[in-house]
């Protein structure tokens, strides 16, 4: 993006911001940083001060741009909604025409040009977690047409840490007899990395390949366990099948009597809202109302939930520029997490996963984590 | 002194990491939420007194400025750095350091939000009485220094009564206390002269605060009006009657449709004006306290009365109120807020010529305001990128200041003077009585060094 676009697309926007400062009690990076350039407000004057010639594009900006969530806890909290996160995007996305950017951006879209995933492996190796399961069916859900695509996701299907998501679901979907398929290694990442880095014009290439996928398998739902790439598929795709994320998807299979709940599962649990499932997109009550349908469930709230939940440190792909920052973040997290005394953090999104239980498991907290298929698998018996 | 040398200085004391000093930063510190900018020449971020006291000291040997700040949202300009020197922000000392609910106190440091501490007191069933519309950011040690007010200061008083003793760094770097933990401590009353002082005479490095006993019973009304005399009159009446709510806030019609814009506090639309009325105290005899009030409010042509049924409806309203300035700015992108104070029965009259202001400026004026303290809080609207029209703001804003006090009022409430007021300090001070307060700011600054610039005019000698 061109400086100029950058005025013509947000100027109004973050001239709407007075500085009045209510950002800085809710910002996850202000709150562990305690600086001004993490602040909401900051970044807004930042962009503002850009846009007006008033400084330029320091290395400073460059910090500061690429460390927000993209939790928009800001503007949510903020009474005249500024947008600072398109402001934070659009900066990076001019930042990236200037190739001003943290190295890992290289990195990763390379391996994202070369093989259409995150972690730069064989694409055919996305579906390599499927080895571990038992009575897998014979098409390995690679089937050539389905109603339902599971559209799985890098970071779900590459870290080893979080491949129970995409193994726990097929297991709930099989019991539920869904006619589904994934894409193997013909899906392609769905191009939210290169949002985040300021590079949204190399995703065309990306969602016409998904979004031809799908056209292909003949599916009619398209179901992601990953927040992230469903409110990317939500904002950016165009298809005539309809999308749901893993927790809209098995409520209604819970509705339809095809879940039912033989085991239950017998503990105290908080849930940790995702930044793109709740704020972003709006889907605060499927998951609580499938926690709630679990017989001996018990679901305690934390301080800060729904609309206000703190973001777990992992978004806007903090983790991979700053992990330190990031790291940060997931301590008060765990904080808010343990003093609702719950026994097990439930969340429905791999990132969030990673961030809290990588740091529980680095400084020895004792904390369970679980992904909400992994609950409902456990709860089906 | 250069300024390479002042950050190594700096650097020396805080270390490396707690020095800001880059071109980016020196943007970030140099405004606040004030319409002023200023640039500082570095940003120093204290972990403990004897730091403060460190820098103090060094910037006094130097004969550079210094000036404290939290969360920066000041709205007259107090925290801009109009002469640059250095920012002492305070981020880093925000921790609660004592609740003693037997000897109803607490100690804080500069950096707490106002709003940590009443959460942190509410498992003890204990409340901070002052309760600035930015309490979930604003700090400790901008209270101190502005003399924050509040909705509920009209009952209980604002943060001077409150704070009942601090540790402070003097412009020499020394450490002082004043005041205590009793409620009458002897000698000069330093605190009271502190507290309000914008800065310009001491940095409160831990402040001793009163705590009170959560009221037994809250209700909370909201009275709906379809003239913005009649709500003034209420004011007047209840106030009259011998009754002093918890709290008595007005907000207009231009407030209320920005506000229901932004949040759907259950304000109606199509009412000129709305009252929040809330009691406080003993459940004994409130409700006969509400029906007084009520009683006043028909009198005076009230559209209706509601009470809220439950504590989220309470918070609903109270979220409207709150958030009234920020909801201003989806009418347009910015905002002066005036902060100026009427006597209570000149309400409807001076209300009346605000507006007249508005119109002969062409601006639009939103009023929101602590109407039982008759301090007032005009924001007139407008796009700070139209110089024209910004001209424009500051010319009725100081015409909106002249306005209170020529009504026998004055020209703060609670927001302080900073560098947005100072020349109308004159409308309310005689040269004389600003010579009165040069004295005081020598006698504690003499070098000028602390938050120069702010609060009083130039007067001749």
């Amino acid at each position: 993006m061109k400086q100029e676009d950058l005025k013509t697309l947000l100027y109004d926007e973050i001239a709407k911001c007075n500085r009045c400062g209510f950002c800085l009690a809710h910002c996850p990076i202000y709150s562990v940083t305690g600086r001004e350039w993490a602040t909401p407000r900051g970044k807004n004057a930042l962009v503002r001060a850009i846009i007006e010639g008033k400084i330029g594009w320091t290395p400073e900006i460059e910090d500061t741009l690429f460390r927000c969530t993209g939790c928009r806890l800001c503007t949510q909290t903020c009474f005249p909604a500024v947008e600072t996160n398109q402001g934070v995007l659009a900066g990076r996305a001019c930042l990236a025409e200037m190739k001003q950017y943290p190295k890992i951006v290289d990195r990763v879209s390379k391996a994202l040009e070369n093989n259409f995933n995150i972690s730069d492996e064989p694409n055919e190796e996305r579906i390599a977690w499927v080895e571990f399961l038992k009575d897998v069916p014979g098409h390995m859900y690679q089937k050539e047409k389905a109603k339902v695509l599971y559209f799985v996701g890098c970071v779900a299907s590459f870290f080893p840490l979080v491949q129970k998501i995409p193994q726990a679901f097929v297991q709930i979907l099989d019991k539920g007899e869904v006619d589904f398929s994934t894409l193997g290694g013909e899906e392609w990442c769905c191009g939210f990395p290169l949002i985040q880095m300021g590079m949204p014009d190399k995703m065309e290439k990306l969602i016409d390949h998904n979004q031809e996928k799908v056209e292909q398998l003949g599916a009619e739902t398209v179901v992601f366990a990953c927040p992230s790439c469903y409110h990317t598929w939500k904002e950016k795709y165009k298809i005539n099948a309809e999308m749901l994320h893993s927790t809209q998807f098995m409520e209604r299979l819970i509705n339809e009597g095809k879940i039912k709940f033989k085991k239950g599962f017998n503990k105290t649990v908080t849930y940790h809202d995702p930044c793109d499932l709740g704020r972003n997109s709006k889907v605060f009550d499927p998951p609580r109302d499938i926690l709630k349908a679990i017989p001996g469930l018990q679901l305690i709230e934390m301080a800060n939930n729904r609309q206000l939940c703190i973001c777990c440190g992992g978004g806007g792909d903090l983790e991979m520029i700053d992990p330190e920052l990031s790291a940060a973040i997931a301590e008060r997290k765990i904080q808010e997490i343990k003093d609702t005394g719950a026994e097990v953090v439930v969340t429905s999104c791999q990132q969030c996963i990673r961030t809290i239980s990588g740091y529980a498991r680095k400084k020895e907290i004792d904390l369970k984590v679980m992904d909400i298929t992994e609950v409902v698998l456990e709860a089906m018996g | 002194m250069e300024r390479e040398k002042l950050i190594e200085e700096s650097i020396k004391i805080v270390g490396k990491e707690n020095v800001l000093s880059s071109e980016t930063d020196l943007l970030l510190y140099g405004y606040d939420a004030s319409l002023f900018r200023g640039k500082p020449d570095c940003i120093v971020l204290p972990g403990s007194t004897e730091e403060v006291s460190k820098i103090v000291k060094f910037a006094h040997e130097a004969g550079i400025h210094v000036l404290g700040r939290g969360s920066g949202t000041n709205l007259s300009g107090g925290t801009i750095p109009t002469q640059g020197g250095i920012i002492i922000h305070f981020s880093r000392m925000n921790k609660i350091l004592e609740i003693d609910i037997e000897n109803q106190r607490a100690v804080v440091e500069p950096g707490v939000f106002t709003l940590a501490l009443k959460n942190a007191l509410a498992r003890y069933g204990y409340v901070y009485q002052p309760d600035p519309a930015s309490e979930k950011v604003s700090t400790f040690g901008g209270n101190f220094g502005e003399n924050s007010g509040g909705p509920h200061c009209l009952k209980y008083g604002v943060t001077t009564n409150h704070i009942l003793g601090a540790e402070v760094v003097l412009s020499n770097g020394e450490v002082v206390q004043v005041g205590g933990k009793s409620l009458d401590n002897p000698g000069y009353d330093l605190t009271g002269l502190l507290v309000g002082s914008e800065g310009t005479l001491g940095i409160a490095t831990k402040l001793i605060l009163r705590i009170m006993p959560k009221p037994e019973a809250v209700k909370t009304m909201l009275a709906i009006y379809n003239s913005l005399e009649d709500a003034g009159k209420t004011v007047s009446a209840i106030i009259g009657d011998g009754i002093v709510p918890a709290t008595l806030e007005m907000l207009d019609k231009l407030t209320i449709k920005a506000v229901e814009e932004s949040i759907h506090a259950g304000f109606p639309l199509d009412a000129e004006a709305v009252l929040i009325i809330e009691l406080d105290g003993l459940k004994d005899g409130m409700e006969r306290l509400a029906e007084r009030i009520m009683e006043i409010c028909k009198k005076n042509n009230v559209r209706e009365v509601k009470a809220a049924k439950n504590e989220a409806e309470r918070m609903q309203l109270w979220a409207g109120r709150k958030g009234a300035f920020g909801a201003i700015a989806r009418l347009r992108p910015n905002y002066l807020v005036c902060d100026g104070t009427v006597p209570r029965t000149k309400l409807p009259e001076v209300l009346a010529k605000v507006m007249e202001v508005g119109r002969k400026y062409e601006l639009s004026i939103a009023n929101v305001f602590h109407a039982g303290d008759g301090n007032l809080h005009p924001l007139i609207l407008f796009d700070e990128r139209n110089e024209e029209e910004l001209r424009k703001v500051h010319l009725a804003g100081s015409e909106i200041m002249k306005l209170c006090a020529d009504a026998g009022g004055t020209i703060s409430g609670e927001h302080g003077i900073g560098t947005e007021k100072k020349k109308e300090m004159l409308f309310v001070f005689t040269p004389q009585d600003i010579r009165a307060m040069e004295k005081v700011k020598r006698a504690f600054d003499p070098e000028d060094l602390y938050n120069p610039g702010k609060v009083l005019p130039e007067v001749e000698a």
